[in-house]
C-alpha cells in the first residue's frame, strides 16, 4: 500500500545568530591597540601567526 | 635623481610573515594583518585592507640603539611596496602607543615615504588621527596610486577615521 505523503511542519527554529552589533569608535580604537599586543606578545613568545589565526580568528595577508 | 634603497636582505619565514636582521643584530618581523572588520559596511573593498606591523622581535637582550638605521626605513619601503604594488591592497599604519612615542613614530613612518623620487613615489599618503575616549591614534593609509579602487579606498578610510557612533 503506497504511504500517504504528510508534511510535517518544523517545530523547532533554526538558529539564527544575533546581529553583531556595529563597534564604536572607542572600541575600534582600544580593538586595535589590543590586537598589535597580543600578537607582538605571541609572537614574542614563538607563537606563530599561523596559530593566532586558529586560536583568535585573526586574519593575515598571504605573503 | 632617483635613491637607490640599501634594504636589508629579508626572507619569508613562511607565507605570513617576512624576517630581517640588521648589521646590529636586531630580528624584525614585518606581516599585514587583515583589517576587514572595520569596514563591514562596505564589503567590496574590505578585504582589501590591511594594517602592517613591524616588531622587533630579538635583539639578545641588548639594549635597542638609539639612532637612525636608515637600511630598516629602505627594507619597510621595499616590503610595504611590494605589497602595493600589486594594486589591490591598501595598507594602514597604526602606530604602537604603548610607550608614549607614537607621535614620533608616526612622524618617522610618514618620512620613510616622503623622499623625492623615492620608489614610494607611486604610494599615495593620507595620515589622520583617530581621537575617541581620550585616546588618540596616530595612522596613515597608504595606496599605489595605479589602484583602481584608490578613490574608495581613500574614501572608506576617511569614513573609518570621521566614524562617529550612533549612540552618542
Amino acid at each position: 500500500m503506497p504511504s500517504a505523503t504528510v508534511k510535517t511542519k518544523k517545530t523547532v527554529r533554526s538558529k539564527r545568530r544575533p546581529k553583531a552589533k556595529p563597534m564604536t569608535k572607542l572600541e575600534m580604537v582600544q580593538k586595535m591597540l589590543a590586537d598589535q599586543k597580543i600578537i607582538g606578545e605571541a609572537l614574542q613568545q614563538g607563537i606563530s601567526l599561523k596559530q593566532l589565526e586558529k586560536s583568535h580568528g585573526y586574519h593575515f595577508a598571504r605573503l | 635623481m632617483a635613491i637607490i634603497l640599501h634594504a636589508y636582505n629579508f626572507y619569508r619565514f613562511d607565507d605570513l610573515t617576512f624576517l630581517f636582521t640588521t648589521d646590529a643584530g636586531d630580528e624584525y618581523q614585518c606581516y599585514f594583518i587583515s583589517y576587514a572588520e572595520y569596514f563591514v559596511s562596505q564589503p567590496d573593498i574590505a578585504p582589501n585592507f590591511f594594517s602592517f606591523n613591524l616588531k622587533l622581535i630579538s635583539n639578545e637582550g641588548r639594549p635597542v640603539r638609539k639612532g637612525i638605521d636608515k637600511r630598516i626605513a629602505d627594507t619597510v619601503i621595499t616590503i610595504v611596496g611590494d605589497f602595493l604594488n600589486k594594486k589591490i591592497n591598501a595598507v594602514i599604519y597604526v602606530c604602537d602607543n604603548s610607550d608614549g612615542k607614537e607621535a614620533a613614530r608616526a612622524r618617522k613612518f610618514l618620512s620613510w615615504f616622503n623622499y623625492y623620487e623615492h620608489p614610494s613615489h607611486k604610494i599615495l599618503k593620507v595620515s589622520c588621527d583617530i581621537e575617541a575616549g581620550g585616546i588618540t591614534l596616530y595612522t596613515a593609509l597608504l595606496v599605489h596610486k595605479k589602484n583602481k579602487l584608490k578613490n574608495q579606498l581613500v574614501q572608506a578610510y576617511l569614513e573609518l577615521i570621521d566614524y562617529e557612533d550612533d549612540n552618542k
